[in-house]
């Protein structure tokens, strides 16, 4: 049952930082965190991965302005999360992503927004909330914003932007 | 009313926000638009013939030749007025040049 307050998107404490190099590592190490909290079911990791293969999330932001990095989004069914909410990750190396609406092609992707909805009917829809985030940010905030490795700083700076948008 | 059918992955996110968008933008411009959002693995051609469009993220194998237009709508996701108009408008010219009502 829906419930009245939304839960929040972002928890400080589920903000990470990774220096793996490969999509399956860098999956795999933050399923294994989120599975340790209770956040996502056992099977979660293999969705994931499975569904990146068939249905990648790389998201070119080159489109938006050349000056941002690119993003991933990887998620899979509600029937594998436990919370609706969405992980930031900041990616040290660059991680190699098939591109989302040409899964022919592959980028390098430095920031990861995994999404864990287990009530996509119900709510604002969260895809369209990282789209708005990406594509209404200032740029130079933006910049700041994927280059930092601060994880207090990175939950703030999300938590504020996107509770401004206007959906 | 128009039946649309848009799919991702997990038919959670993307899918979704097609849906969305298409309902208010093709309302907006007149049509009386109805989107379902599906997992792609969940297609089948009985399910997709009981639809007027589809509309994937990406171009997509279903296994089979879809029996209805196909519009790739994944410019959509990025919210950019002048990414998702050529959509839109794919989508409408489906609409007059199929008769659909």
């Amino acid at each position: 049952m829906q419930t009245e307050k939304e839960e929040p998107l972002f928890v400080e404490d589920t903000v990470y930082i990774s220096s793996k190099t490969t999509a399956e590592e860098v999956i795999q190490e933050i399923s294994d965190k989120l599975l340790e909290k209770g956040l996502v079911k056992p099977d979660f990791y293999q969705n994931v991965i499975g569904r990146e293969k068939d249905y990648p999330t790389g998201i070119d932001l080159g489109v938006v302005n050349e000056a941002l990095p690119n993003i991933a989004i990887p998620h899979t069914e509600g029937e594998f999360v436990n919370v609706r909410r969405v992980i930031p990750v900041h990616l040290e190396e660059p991680v190699t992503f098939k591109n989302m609406i040409d899964p022919d092609s592959s980028m390098e992707v430095k920031f990861l927004f995994m999404i864990l909805n287990n009530d996509p009917e119900g709510q604002s829809n969260i895809l369209a909330q990282i789209m708005n985030f990406c594509t209404t940010t200032s740029v130079n905030d933006l910049e700041a914003f994927f280059k930092s490795t601060d994880k207090s700083a990175i939950y703030e700076f999300l938590n504020r932007s996107f509770a401004d948008q206007e959906l | 009313m128009i039946k649309i059918l848009a799919a991702c992955g997990a038919g959670v996110n993307s899918s979704h926000q097609i849906k969305d968008a298409l309902e208010r933008e093709m309302g907006d411009r007149g049509y009386d638009v109805k989107c379902d959002a599906v997992m792609v693995k969940d297609i089948t051609e009985d399910m997709i013939s009981k639809y007027d469009i589809f509309t994937p993220i990406a171009k997509t194998d279903l296994g089979f030749t879809p029996s209805i237009p196909v519009v790739d709508a994944g410019p959509i996701l990025y919210r950019i007025a002048a990414m998702a108009k050529p959509v839109y408008d794919k989508v409408e010219e489906t609409i007059k040049s199929n008769g659909l009502k």
